[in-house]
């Protein structure tokens, strides 16, 4: 039983971990995010739908087409709704990037529909058994994936010049302007490449979710849990929180009771918020004496 | 000034004029459900059903002495406050003379006060909220020709026990108003069978695994599920029944039968037994050929495999007749006589779900009782019905 309620929570919590690293990209670029986040897994997954199944189109240029139109999304996002207040230092964009999610979710279920529908993968067919415990290949494809994922994402921070531009503007926005890096074009570089690590989390989850119009909400708020207890400033802190996180909400539900998970887990974020709000891993703010 | 006073003689004898004077004014019919969102479905099921018995009736020269029927449909949203509003706006507006209602318990529950308050009928034909009919009112206006969730549960516990001989039954509901209804029930029938479920578990909407439950239940020594809940979460449920390798027999309220459950989870959907008002598969009665008949040349269903929600068109069609005869019987349209007709009918109708004689009587408004609910099976993403014992 442990083994299996163990790698749901990895495959789930994964998940929470990569749309997680959505927020940390641009909250260190920009000290903005999209709140909206979830719709991104959602508009990933139905878009993947549309082609695979709806188009009937081969896999690969199913998920080429998605990632580019979701880059293309999360470019529109902060174009629209984070661009102006980002440059006047206004908190609106807080409002308005979850007034954009509300408008994509409503126009998702005009498209789309309310009901939630398969999306065929050979790997949710037939589950294998591990140890007495039984697993879709897939929940194993997810964490494996994700965790890659943020393996490449690190390296594309820490080994390429552009990602090291992009980590000079997180520092210090002024200096890394003074140096010739275009502010405006990092930040909707990091609010297309944050859609699209939600879409992969989108598409990667909809063999198991089901696909529908509000497959992303719960997803996008607990994923904003996680930012918070890993630390918004630090992306392992984030993963870290989020296979945690997983872990601990697929624990508490098979030998607590499901009403129980939310509680433990939103409860854990209040005190992380209390004990450390810098989160686990995240940097502690300088104090100025 | 002048043309005022015009107006208004014209209004005094208008309404100076009795109703039943009035012939060849077309007698309107109300239809509250949901025709948008997840449950458009349903809407559409019952409208089709509303539709094909209303044109019977018409063809037969209406009601009256000649007064055709005619169909009012508003949209409850799903949303209580919605249909509250829009049954009022039925009775006072539109001058209906019974309405029929939607898929939706809440909102069912929620308009039960205004056809009281109003003393116009009420139809229901789908939602299965067991304190729908049994609401405490006298006289009581709402009727129905649908599942009642006390018989549905009380089925359900007999095909557990008594057919398939099961003595620890794990339980698996939704965490809401209409999961806590079938709790009560379920516990209830169990109790009158000596058998004591050995846990019940609880789910939300869009919960997206179940094995934690469906292990506890497992670990309990549960030898068959009783599921509560509807389609995409019964998805859930099955596949990670599956996932986690357990095998016992799934049973299971009629929740399973909309929505895309069996597109949802493909072959693991074959077994899971629940119940249904009415099955079109298998040999019909005359009104099942008609039906069927009607469902494709007005609509292009081409077999009963295709019609979506077959509950909604066959509840809605057999409604729809009960109120006609009720109306007829009355020899009015004013609610209080059709209330007083549907609870005394005198004629037999011999419908397409079974035969009604009579429907309903004072203490019984619900038409359908567990011996006509019809087990059901899912196989090869088809309902087929399913010979008990």
């Amino acid at each position: 039983m442990i083994v299996q309620l163990v790698v749901a929570g990895l495959a789930l919590g994964s998940m929470y971990g990569l749309v997680a690293l959505g927020y940390h990209i641009t909250w260190v670029t920009s000290r903005t995010m999209n709140f909206a986040q979830g719709t991104a897994v959602m508009a990933g997954a139905v878009v993947a739908y549309g082609c695979y199944v709806g188009l009937g189109w081969p896999l690969v240029p199913s998920l080429v087409v998605t990632l580019l139109a979701l880059a293309l999304y999360g470019v529109l996002i902060e174009r629209i709704a984070v661009y102006r207040f980002f440059r006047a230092a206004s908190p609106a964009w807080l409002l308005s990037t979850i007034a954009c999610g509300i408008i994509a979710e409503n126009a998702a279920m005009l498209a789309f529909g309310k009901d939630a529908r398969a999306f065929p993968s050979a790997l949710t067919q037939k589950p294998i058994l591990i140890g007495g415990a039984g697993f879709y290949p897939q929940e194993l494809l997810i964490p494996a994936v994700g965790l890659v994922l943020v393996g490449v994402v690190q390296l594309f921070y820490h080994r390429t010049s552009y990602g090291k531009q992009l980590k000079a503007v997180a520092w210090n926005a002024e200096a890394a302007s003074l140096m010739g890096i275009h502010i405006p074009r990092a930040v909707m570089f990091a609010y297309g490449l944050s859609a699209v690590l939600a879409a992969v989390a989108g598409v990667l989850l909809a063999p198991v979710l089901n696909v529908s119009a509000t497959m992303g909400t719960i997803i996008g708020l607990k994923a904003f849990a996680v930012a918070i207890i890993g630390g918004l400033t630090s992306a392992p802190g984030i993963i870290v929180a989020g296979l945690g996180y997983g872990v601990t909400e697929s624990l508490v539900a098979g030998y607590l009771s499901t009403g129980a998970r939310e509680i433990v887990g939103f409860g854990l974020v209040i005190l992380v918020l209390i004990v450390r709000p810098w989160g686990l891993l995240g940097a502690r703010p300088a104090r100025r004496v | 000034m002048r043309h005022a006073v015009i107006v208004l003689l014209a209004l005094t004898v208008g309404f100076a004029v009795p109703p039943a004077a009035q012939a060849g004014e077309a007698i309107k019919l109300g239809m509250a459900a949901a025709i948008s969102g997840g449950s458009a479905a349903s809407g559409e099921a019952i409208k089709r059903g509303l539709t094909i018995a209303m044109d019977e009736v018409n063809a037969r020269g209406g009601l009256l002495g000649g007064r055709k029927l005619e169909l009012v449909i508003r949209d409850d949203e799903g949303n209580p406050a919605k249909g509250v509003t829009i049954a009022r706006e039925l009775i006072e507006r539109e001058k209906v003379v019974a309405t029929f209602g939607g898929l939706h318990s809440t909102v069912a529950l929620a308009q039960v006060p205004v056809w009281h308050e109003l003393k116009s009928p009420y139809m229901g034909v789908w939602a299965a909220g067991t304190n729908i009919t049994r609401n405490g009112q006298n006289p009581n206006y709402v009727f129905r020709v649908s599942a009642n969730d006390d018989y549905a549960d009380k089925l359900l516990v007999r095909y557990t026990v008594d057919t398939l001989k099961k003595t620890k039954p794990g339980l698996l509901i939704e965490n809401t108003a209409w999961g806590q209804s079938n709790e009560a029930g379920l516990t209830k029938w169990l109790g009158e069978k000596k058998v004591k479920n050995v846990g019940i578990e609880k789910f939300n909407w869009n919960d997206p695994d179940m094995s934690p439950q469906l292990l506890r239940l497992k670990n309990a020594g549960a030898d068959v599920v009783i599921l509560v809940g509807n389609a995409p979460e019964a998805a859930q449920v099955v596949k990670s029944q599956a996932k986690i390798g357990w095998t016992v027999p799934m049973v299971s309220h009629w929740g399973v039968s909309g929505g895309r459950f069996a597109e949802l989870t493909g072959e693991l959907s074959d077994g899971v037994v629940f119940f249904q008002t009415y099955s079109f598969f298998g040999k019909q009665n005359e009104r099942g050929q008609h039906v069927l008949k009607a469902l494709k040349d007005k609509y292009g269903v081409k077999g009963p495999e295709e019609i979506t929600a077959p509950v909604g068109v066959a509840n809605a069609y057999d409604g729809l007749h009960l109120v006609a005869l009720a109306i007829q019987q009355a020899g009015s349209t004013e609610g209080p006589k059709v209330r007083d007709a549907l609870e005394n009918l005198k004629v037999e109708y011999r419908g397409l779900i079974k035969n009604y004689k009579p429907p309903f009587t004072s203490e019984q408004h619900d038409a359908l009782t567990d011996e006509d609910y019809v087990l059901v099976v899912w196989r090869g993403g088809k309902i087929l019905p399913l010979a008990m014992k």
